[in-house]
């Protein structure tokens, strides 16, 4: 790799010294992102503070065929930000201006380096916020979100990044620049912006994004309601959905995730239950008061052993910032663990959970589950001691189980965290191999070079000469053959 | 995170160190409260990357010297203990992570001149008055120093105030409610004597009979921050023996938050050492003058005629280290009259850090001025806070901006509330 | 220079896909009620999807349906109001006989959009023939997935270019208890957008809020009924107008009116454009001298023109192009239908170039006016 430091002293020509990161010091706190199982040194990291930076960065990566990583804070949970071994990762946590915040459209045009948080807190001032909010949302960044779609404890309603995203300007994997979409939230023609969404960086560097802002909502009641057992809260769920009720959020916690989260931030949950569930309605007051009439006599009947109504913002805060802080919190339980991401449809969450409890046993590993009940979204946290020989080994194929078991039951390998590295090999479980060359075909057009993100989500690819293009793949009967 | 450390290669406290490494998850939710990732937004300069690099460097991957520059760079402000929801003691690592790099490093010459000009004058109120003088004194001089050493003579006072002899015994108004013991702090008590003044006088308004032994000195947390272990050992040793013969004591009262925590550590010092014992029982005792204040119950101060608006800035050696945030407020609401502001970015060190401001002049400016910044926008008339190197930092920073707001100990504003009445 | 088109009507997914790779210039049509995006030209040919049809799978408690391309949008509302749940996005054309796979195609949602989204925020999954003459799954059948590229957004607008749609999942609501309107004329369009603009503001959950020029607006809101007097209430002393309230059949005649386009001429032009609530009044201005009839919907992100002579639609392609503002042609004659400032060509061709390299489908252009 001598040839690749000596032209990545040439990136010296775009970035002053300081912002061009090569030594080994530098380089080490950016092998890994939320993920720390995969490691990956790249050859320099680049501090962009401009957008023309970034964009000549990719010019200069592609017209000397080197591969690149846009990085927001490193919290993909995937391996989706671990950076491309040798490549360049162009870090945009500096790239963060707010460049427009229209009141009256109630949009906000920023860099991708702002942080997801931060959105909403400029946002405040006109009584708007953002609506996708990730557990990580203090730290991670819109060109994360926007490139993971990331959802939130509030999808279940709102939905998630891309039904936020209005416009992207974005340089391609070539260095074109390309505009797309804008402030209205309506389109003609295909939907190019939300196609763009959840690319997982594969589709270049995406510069600036118009995002929508919606009013705060002027009313909240939040109810936390703790059961004997999981399946309980689980029928309060599928009792609730079907009601007709739409809540903003409905999550639910087991009693290794609630354990944790007490010891993190001390959220008041009760310390004995099999599981609480947590229930948000948001809106218009009225609206609001007449839904949770409806909400509290659903809850009495399910069961619920202990049931707490926050009577004001801090006891609201108090009982998200547990669930918030969950993931993170496990890490006091357990040295290590996996986050696993899978969805099921929602009628079969029960089943889901149960067969996981039974996986749990035969594996000899603990589990705690943190999940967004209202759309199927499952989170399961599988603990293991990394120092116990062949415990990691064991944990990743506990995890493998319960996505094969999300995709037999006709859901998805990911909710919200993306493929990244993790998932590339279960990909094929989901899609037939012509749903994934036909994925292979568009980013090729894209990126012709495969330089950007190589070798995340999709499986092949790593290798150009490997694509097959302009082949017809019926005359190969439909099936392309694959080293 | 899985690492390789060799926990029993590091002595006594590598188990701690390995441990922090092993709770960090990777997640990154301490960043936007840490100072130096807020102002630098470069990984290394995070508490995620530093815990990285400290274990590259503990694994024999990295050498000390290599992650030097951006562990140096960490002001040791603990916010990210307090943001991080994993339960990562980063400063069971920090700190003899400093003692072993301390020792393994190729030093610069000149920083450890400076270094030892600090340890030499900081800790012994005699010498850094002497030095104080004579800074003051060749201020005209500053522009012919080189950079290192001009930035310090930016923060030192127009004048040096009068020496405050403190009796040996300050009695308890009233009935006696409890018996205490103060650490005096030796930078507090040259560069604002006052503050000990206010302390004592709003202690025995209380009721409560306050020691100061003579022989006390420096609490070691300077040295141990630097990583110079056996000297601060050597501090710690003899404040050890100083309070455990200063009679019958409810607490160690501390008014300066980098002592409160200097203190506190002692436990960590002398783990599986002869004294740790002792350390622990000491330990038991040590409380910031607010949080035992607050326990004791206040007795109510009379405040102001007219409303006065307050901002209250977190020192991060109360806040983070102690884990002190709600007694000094408490104590400030329950003055009549008094509005408490409460500023943006609450958690985010001012750039005083024990010295931090004298080794890293830049960054603690800039620190500095954000501080000052959101102070200012809370429109409070004063600022108060529960440790002299926050006040003197914020106190010039806000100085800088233009701005009339004045710093006080929390002490010195419950005085006035108390005084006011009288 | 007439030349012959053939229509094409494949009663099976397969033969789909075998006329695909058999033909160029094919034009997929579902009901046939866009003509604009679904009348053959010269040289083209029609591949009529109605036989392909059918609702595939509904499970109420999972709130997705699946749906295969040439099932009427009426079929699926039918369907989901056995259950009490709807197509939030509100498809317009229903009733004139709209198909999944044309509203998905061409991308259109009704006056409902203001409340939760418009169909690209819905639709989950969608099988589609690409111009290799491959069946590809893009998506899933769960509400949340974040697998594989998200083709099914791609296909909300793609016009039939991008390839034929042959199936489609979509996330469902439950509908509301009721609904119920109010009806204010503010006097003036200033006056009517400074209505909207407040509205907008607030955290108050409508189902609907149009607007007819000048001034009157359609406040549509759904719930529990014993929440409507006070919201009602709240409302009318927010906009200082008593109002006049539509309720039960008046009320659902209306929204049903608005959004099968009644107030236009069916042998006259209708355009969707995509608004913003800066541009209103200048665009209204313009469209008033042009003596077009106009409805903005969705608290006017969208507004819905149209005239009885297509030979206004350049004019109005220029106008939309000074204003930054795109425009699609559901009725009237044009040989392209997206009108004004097209956006993000340079991408959308390589996009097309992977899925649709020997133009199986039409094209997309620049211009309205750039030739084939
Ligand atoms: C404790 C914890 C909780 C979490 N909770 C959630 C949750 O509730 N919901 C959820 O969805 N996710 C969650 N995540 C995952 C993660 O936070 C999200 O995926 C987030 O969007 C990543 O943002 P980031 O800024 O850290 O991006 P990074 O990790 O830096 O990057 C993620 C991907 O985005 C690409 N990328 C970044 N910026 C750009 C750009 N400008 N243009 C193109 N590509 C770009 C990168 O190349 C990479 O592939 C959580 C993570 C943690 C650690
Ligand atoms: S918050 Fe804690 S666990 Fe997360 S990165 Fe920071 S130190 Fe590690
Ligand atoms: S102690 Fe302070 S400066 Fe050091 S890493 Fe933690 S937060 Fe950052």
């Amino acid at each position: 790799m001598k040839d690749r430091a000596a032209l990545i002293k040439d990136l010296g020509r775009i970035f002053p010294p300081d912002r061009l990161l090569d030594s080994s010091a530098q380089l080490a706190p950016y092998e890994s992102d939320g993920l720390t199982c995969f490691r990956s040194r790249p050859s320099a990291v680049v501090l962009a503070e401009t957008q023309e930076e970034v964009i000549q960065t990719v010019r200069w990566c592609y017209q000397h065929s080197v591969p690149f990583m846009a990085r927001g804070s490193g919290t993909s949970l995937s391996g989706g930000s671990v950076p491309v071994a040798d490549g360049v990762v162009i870090a945009l946590n500096r790239l963060s201006r707010i460049v427009q915040l229209d009141p009256v459209e109630r949009t906000v045009t920023v860099e991708p380096g702002v942080v997801n948080l931060k959105v909403s807190e400029v946002a405040a001032p006109y009584n708007l916020y953002y609506a996708p909010d990730p557990s990580s949302q203090q730290i991670c960044t819109i060109g994360g979100n926007l490139a993971f779609n990331s959802g939130g404890a509030h999808c279940l309603k709102y939905g998630m990044t891309s039904n936020h995203v209005l416009g992207i300007k974005a340089v391609l994997p070539d260095g074109e620049v390309v505009h797309f979409g804008g402030p209205s939230l309506e389109s003609a023609g295909p939907d190019l912006t939300g196609f763009y969404c959840g690319n997982e960086g594969l589709f270049g560097v995406a510069l600036e994004v118009v995002l929508r802002l919606l009013p705060k909502p002027e009313f909240f009641r939040t109810v936390m309601a703790a059961y004997d057992s999981m399946e309980a809260a689980g029928n309060a769920v599928t009792r609730i959905v079907s009601s007709g009720l739409l809540p903003g959020a409905l999550e639910i916690m087991d009693r290794l995730a609630i354990k944790a989260a007490e010891a993190a931030v001390q959220a008041g949950y009760p310390k004995d239950a099999a599981a609480i569930l947590i229930v948000e309605l948001d809106g218009e007051k009225d609206a609001v008061e007449s839904d949770y009439i409806r909400l509290s006599a659903l809850i009495n009947e399910t069961g619920a052993n202990t049931v707490i109504v926050a009577r004001d913002t801090v006891e609201r805060m108090k009982i998200w910032k547990g669930r918030k802080s969950a993931f993170s919190a496990v890490g006091r339980l357990s040295a290590d663990f996996i986050v696993q991401d899978g969805v099921v449809p929602r009628a079969r969450l029960g089943e889901a959970l149960a067969e996981i409890e039974r996986l749990s046993n035969i594996y000899n590993l603990r589990v705690a589950n943190v999940f967004h009940a209202g759309d199927g979204n499952l989170h399961p946290l599988i603990l293991y001691d990394g120092r116990e020989e062949g415990a990691l080994e064991r944990a990743e194929e506990l995890a493998g189980k319960i996505i094969k078991l999300c995709i037999s039951m006709g859901g998805s390998i990911t909710g919200e965290h993306g493929v990244g590295l993790e998932k590339k090999a279960y990909l094929p479980e989901m899609f037939s191999p012509v749903d994934i060359e036909t994925m292979e075909r568009v980013r090729a057009q894209i990126d012709p070079k495969f330089i950007s993100n190589t070798g995340k989500m999709l499986p092949g690819g790593e290798a150009p000469a490997l694509v097959i293009r302009g082949l017809h793949p019926l005359e190969k009967e439909g099936i392309l053959s694959r080293e | 995170m899985l690492h390789k450390i060799q926990a029993e290669k590091f002595g006594s406290r590598g188990e701690g160190m390995a441990h922090a490494v092993e709770a960090c998850v990777h997640c990154g939710f301490c960043l936007p409260t840490c100072p130096t990732y807020l102002t630098m937004g470069e990984e290394m300069d995070s508490p995620r990357g530093r815990i990285f690099l400290m274990k590259e460097v503990l694994e024999g991957n990295l050498s000390v010297d290599q992650a030097a520059p951006y562990v140096d760079r960490c002001l040791g402000c603990l916010a990210c203990e307090t943001s991080c929801p994993s339960g990562v003691r980063y400063g069971h690592l920090i700190s003899p992570y400093r003692a072993y790099a301390q020792k393994n490093r190729k030093n610069n010459l000149f920083q450890k001149t400076f270094r030892w000009l600090l340890m030499e004058s900081l800790p012994h109120p005699g010498r850094f008055r002497f030095l104080l003088q004579m800074a003051v004194f060749s201020r005209p001089l500053q522009g012919l120093l080189p950079r290192m050493l001009r930035s310090p003579l930016s923060l030192l006072p127009k004048t040096i105030p009068k020496e405050d002899d403190l009796p040996e015994i300050f009695p308890a108004k009233g009935d006696q409610r409890a018996r205490v013991a103060l650490l005096t702090g030796c930078a507090q008590q040259v560069l604002a004597p006052e503050i000990n003044r206010a302390t004592l006088r709003v202690l025995s308004e209380n009721g409560v009979e306050v020691v100061i032994p003579k022989s006390q000195g420096c609490c070691g947390a300077l040295a141990m921050h630097l990583g110079e272990v056996e000297r601060a050992k050597i501090s710690a040793r003899k404040n050890l023996e100083v309070f455990e013969n200063a009679g019958p004591l409810d607490a160690i009262v501390t008014n300066a938050a980098g002592c409160g925590s200097g203190l506190s550590e002692y436990r960590d010092l002398f783990h599986g050492e002869p004294e740790e014992e002792r350390a622990k029982n000491l330990f038991a005792l040590v409380q910031d003058v607010s949080l035992f204040l607050h326990n004791l119950g206040l007795k109510k101060p009379s405040g102001w005629p007219e409303p006065r608006k307050i901002a209250y800035h977190d020192a991060c050696h109360l806040s983070h280290a102690q884990g002190v945030r709600e007694a000094p407020r408490e104590l400030l609401r329950s003055i009549p009259n008094l509005i408490l502001m409460e500023p943006l970015e609450w958690e985010v060190c001012c750039g005083s850090a024990g010295t931090y401001n004298l080794e890293h002049p830049e960054t603690a400016d800039l620190l500095g001025q954000r501080k000052a910044k959101n102070l200012a926008d809370t429109g409070a008339d004063a600022v108060a806070t529960g440790n002299i190197g926050c006040l003197v930092q914020v106190r010039n920073q806000l100085e800088k901006t233009g701005s009339n707001i004045h710093v006080f100990h929390t002490m010195q504003i419950l005085e006035e509330a108390y005084r006011n009445g009288a | 220079m007439v030349a012959e088109s053939t229509v094409f009507l494949p009663a099976e997914v397969d033969e789909a896909a075998r006329i695909v790779r058999e033909n160029r210039n094919l034009r997929p049509r579902g009901g046939g009620t866009k003509p604009a995006l679904s009348s053959p030209l010269a040289e083209e040919h029609v591949v009529d999807m109605s036989k392909i049809s059918g609702i595939l799978e509904y499970s109420p408690q999972e709130f997705t349906i699946s749906a295969l391309a040439g099932t009427t949008i009426r079929e699926i509302e039918d369907a989901l109001a056995e259950n009490g749940q709807y197509l939030p996005f509100d498809p317009p054309l229903a009733t004139a006989g709209a198909t999944l796979g044309g509203t998905l195609a061409a991308g259109l949602s009704g006056p409902g959009r203001r409340r939760f989204g418009g169909i690209r925020d819905f639709v989950l999954g969608v099988r589609f023939i690409d111009g290799w003459g491959n069946v590809v799954l893009g998506g899933g059948k769960v509400v949340k997935n974040a697998a594989g590229f998200d083709f099914p957004k791609l296909m909300a607008g793609s016009l039939g270019r991008l390839g034929l749609l042959t199936e489609a999942t979509f996330k469902v609501f439950p509908r509301p208890h009721s609904t119920i309107t109010l009806e204010v004329d503010c006097g003036s369009l200033a006056q009517a957008l400074t209505g909207i603009n407040y509205l907008n503001s607030l955290s108050i959950d409508l189902e609907a809020l149009d607007l007819i020029p000048p001034g009157r607006l359609y406040i549509r809101i759904g719930g529990f009924a014993d929440s409507f007097p006070k919201r009602i209430k709240r409302l009318q002393e927010l906009l200082e107008h008593e109002g006049r309230l539509l309720e039960n059949e008046v009320e659902s005649q209306f929204w049903e009116q608005t959004k099968e386009f009644s107030w236009s001429s069916p042998e006259g032009f209708l355009v969707k454009i995509p608004m913003t609530l800066a541009k209103v009044e200048k665009f209204d201005e313009a469209m008033e001298n042009y003596g077009l009839a106009r409805c903005y919907s969705s608290g006017a992100c969208l507004c819905w023109v149209a005239g009885k002579d297509s030979r206004h639609l350049p004019d109005i392609d220029s106008f939309l192009h000074s204003l930054d503002l795109t425009g699609l042609v559901l009725r009237g004659n044009v040989d392209y239908p997206i009108l004004g400032a097209q956006k993000g060509l340079g991408f959308l061709r390589r996009i097309k170039e992977a899925l649709d390299p020997e133009d199986r489908f039409l094209s997309f252009k620049e211009t309205i006016s750039e030739s084939s």
